[in-house]
């Protein structure tokens, strides 16, 4: 009987063998679903005649009327086809699937029509004059192999500036997509250019700060090179008198002489620079991926006070509204920051079990929040209210 | 002054966070090539666990080694399973092999090898959101920092997206491996377990590894070269050479033709067929083809030949 037993627990254990190995397989299968593997987007909004225009999770450009607060209006969702052929097949399926892009960057909006830099690699154009009829029609696709938008477009004099993954900076004209001018960098680009006056900043994974020339299209001549730093750039530069700010993955937010491309300062946080920074009577407040805001004199870049731990890092724009400077963290938590007294005024705990990564949005005293989730929040920042959900998706 | 942002568990503090790290610094020195870090990273974590794969290995090549007395105890008792288990255990305690030893060994790798594999994923950082990730597993190294973000180039291969030629190279290498080390079985309950092994885990992994980005694939064949020169340098090439016919009855049926000299008399023990004739012995009669060959019938005396001279 117990020599039975043992040889049924052999023929047990060779069993168990098979379901060990496919259990890691299938949990290995789940954990690289685990690992951020699904692009989801981060789009902030932009409000433009009373109206939020925002990129939503399903790939649907969303208008919101914030004057009356009516049902928002849905696009057609812009998809994209997979790769067909035998070599498209995966664990779960084979042949040509069809999915929803991803919206990184924040529409920009010129003339009545909204434009949308995709995931996949295409720039729609929206016509949002008429709200009920909201039909994405491709503006410009590259040539070649389709690299992702994350950073949005800026649009200034006419053109539309937008920088790619595969590391190019492209200007467009903004009424018939035109290819105008290009520039090739040395690494990825997922940050969105900043303009001021006839030039434009954009950052990229190369390390360094390029200052173009709208009008002609080429770099600034007067800097001798793009500004280098030690580490990838993502944060959208600010410009504030004749200074432009950029933050950087090697730890330090730079100040640097907008005319001849020199540094001026640098401070040091404890992690990447990832937000843009914003600046407020000449005071710079500042969001690190440590979860910390630096307030920071905007002319000796020294610490003013003590840095405000937000206890999550910090991956999204802030907003000012009054004398309130609102910031995000990553773990949905608002932080309404008093401008005067550089202190926290109000904690708002959005309770979501989802991150915050897109720039926020403000409009006569509310502040939109796009969490990575099917609806827009909202917040009344005078009395800290939170407001109805918005929904995103149809 | 800390934040509480990193709100890191044992596990990510433990091992996650320090492969992750080892991983980006071995990038930095190799030229930024992240496919690079990824072998390199692979075969030291294999030289640390190469005590647990010799032990799986030879555990392996031991119960290859007991295979011809496996099947003469299955000749012997195969009817009677009861003292066959009997007759089996006793030999594995007596030669110290234990059939369930490698898989000790496998579930005390299978943490490293998930930690490695969440590694490179982080690192990879496929999608936007995955580079987010990553900044609360960095230490405050410069050289990490300004390494990030990795390009995930390599050879001809985009590590961040799946690639056939890696995913085949997954297969082969694996069911190399597992040939290499499966002993051959005489019970056919555990060969055709071992067959199903041998063939499903390729396969399963082959379409797996066109899902995972190729930076999984490429650790994943490294590991298996590496497993396979070291099972080469233990066995030999294993289970891939033909194995020759195991000594005693293979349950196969030969046709066996008596030679001359092999021949029985006829003054030995007679058969039930032999036929007795009168004719006596003579040269002839080693000749079975020739006349005179007695042929015995039973219940008849032999003295009847002699009668008829």
């Amino acid at each position: 009987m117990e020599n039975t037993v043992k040889l049924k627990n052999k023929t047990t254990i060779g069993l168990i063998a098979i379901l060990a190995a496919v259990i890691l397989a299938i949990g290995l299968l789940g954990l690289s679903c685990y690992g951020s593997a699904t692009a989801v987007g981060w789009s902030g909004g932009t409000v433009a005649d009373g109206t939020l225009y925002v990129g939503s999770n399903a790939g649907q450009l969303v208008a919101i009327n914030l004057s009356d607060n009516s049902t928002p209006k849905f696009s057609d969702p812009i998809e994209f086809k997979n790769q067909t052929g035998p070599l498209s097949c995966n664990a779960l399926s084979c042949g040509s699937t069809t999915s929803t892009v991803a919206i990184y960057g924040t529409p920009a909006v010129y003339d009545n029509f909204v434009y949308i830099a995709g995931y996949d690699g295409v720039i729609y154009k929206f016509n949002v004059s008429d709200l009920n009829d909201i039909t994405p029609k491709k503006f410009f696709q590259p040539d070649g192999k389709l690299e992702p938008f994350v950073g949005g477009p800026v649009i200034a004099q006419g053109k539309l500036f937008i920088g790619r993954s595969d590391g190019t900076i492209y200007s467009l004209d903004a009424a018939t997509g035109d290819l105008l001018a290009t520039y090739k960098t040395g690494d990825k680009i997922w940050g969105t250019p900043a303009v001021d006056g006839d030039t434009l900043y954009i950052g990229s994974f190369d390390k360094k700060l390029y200052a173009f020339n709208i009008s002609t299209g080429k770099l600034n001549p007067k800097w001798d090179t793009p500004f280098e730093t030690q580490g990838a750039i993502i944060s959208t530069p600010l410009v504030y008198k004749g200074v432009v700010y950029i933050g950087s993955f090697d730890k330090y937010l730079y100040a640097i002489d907008a005319n001849t491309g020199k540094e001026i300062h640098k401070f040091p946080g404890k992690n990447w620079f990832w937000a843009q920074p914003e600046i407020v009577d000449g005071i710079i407040y500042a969001g690190n991926m440590d979860g910390f805001v630096y307030i920071i004199n905007a002319d000796t870049m020294k610490e003013v006070t003590k840095p405000i731990d937000l206890k999550s890092p910090v991956a999204s724009a802030p907003v000012v509204v009054g004398n309130y400077i609102v910031f995000a963290s990553r773990n949905c938590i608002i932080y309404k920051i008093d401008t005067v007294s550089q202190s926290i005024a109000k904690i708002i705990p959005l309770n979501l079990k989802i991150n915050v990564n897109g720039p926020l949005t403000a409009y006569e005293g509310i502040v939109y929040i796009h969490p990575q989730g099917k609806n827009m929040e909202s917040i009344n920042i005078d009395n800290g209210d939170v407001l109805p959900k918005i929904p995103l998706q149809k | 002054m800390k934040s509480g942002y990193l709100n890191l568990n044992y596990w990510d503090l433990i091992i996650q966070q320090p492969l992750t790290n080892i991983l980006i610094v071995i990038s930095n020195f190799r030229g930024g090539s992240f496919g690079l870090s990824i072998i390199i990273l692979t075969l030291v974590i294999n030289f640390l666990l190469l005590p647990l794969t010799m032990n799986q290995i030879r555990s392996s090549k031991a119960m290859q080694d007991l295979q011809p007395r496996l099947a003469e105890i299955q000749k012997k008792f195969g009817k009677d399973r009861q003292k066959l288990a009997q007759e089996q255990m006793k030999l594995y305690k007596e030669s110290g092999v234990k059939p369930a030893g490698c898989l000790f060994s496998m579930f005390i790798q299978m943490p490293v090898w998930i930690a490695l594999y969440r590694s490179i994923m982080l690192v990879l950082a496929v999608v936007p959101e995955g580079l987010l990730d990553l900044a609360r597993y960095l230490y405050p190294w410069h050289i990490v920092y300004s390494a990030l973000p990795l390009s995930s180039k390599f050879l001809w291969i985009d590590l961040a997206h799946g690639n056939p030629i890696l995913a085949l190279l997954v297969g082969a290498s694996m069911w190399l491996q597992q040939k290499m080390s499966t002993p051959p079985s005489t019970d056919p309950r555990q060969a055709q377990q071992a067959t199903m092994m041998l063939w499903m885990m390729p396969l399963l992994f082959t379409f797996m590894a066109l899902s995972f980005p190729s930076g999984l694939a490429l650790y994943w064949v490294a590991s298996s070269v590496f497993r396979i020169v070291l099972q080469y340098r233990v066995t030999g090439w294993g289970g891939l050479k033909k194995q020759p016919a195991p000594a005693g009855d293979t349950g196969k049926k030969y046709l066996k033709f008596d030679t001359i000299q092999e021949k029985k008399s006829t003054d030995e023990e007679p058969r039930a067929d032999v036929i007795v004739k009168d004719s006596g012995p003579s040269k002839d009669n080693l000749n079975p083809y020739k006349p005179g060959k007695s042929r015995f019938q039973p219940g008849k005396n032999k003295d009847q030949g002699k009668n008829k001279k």
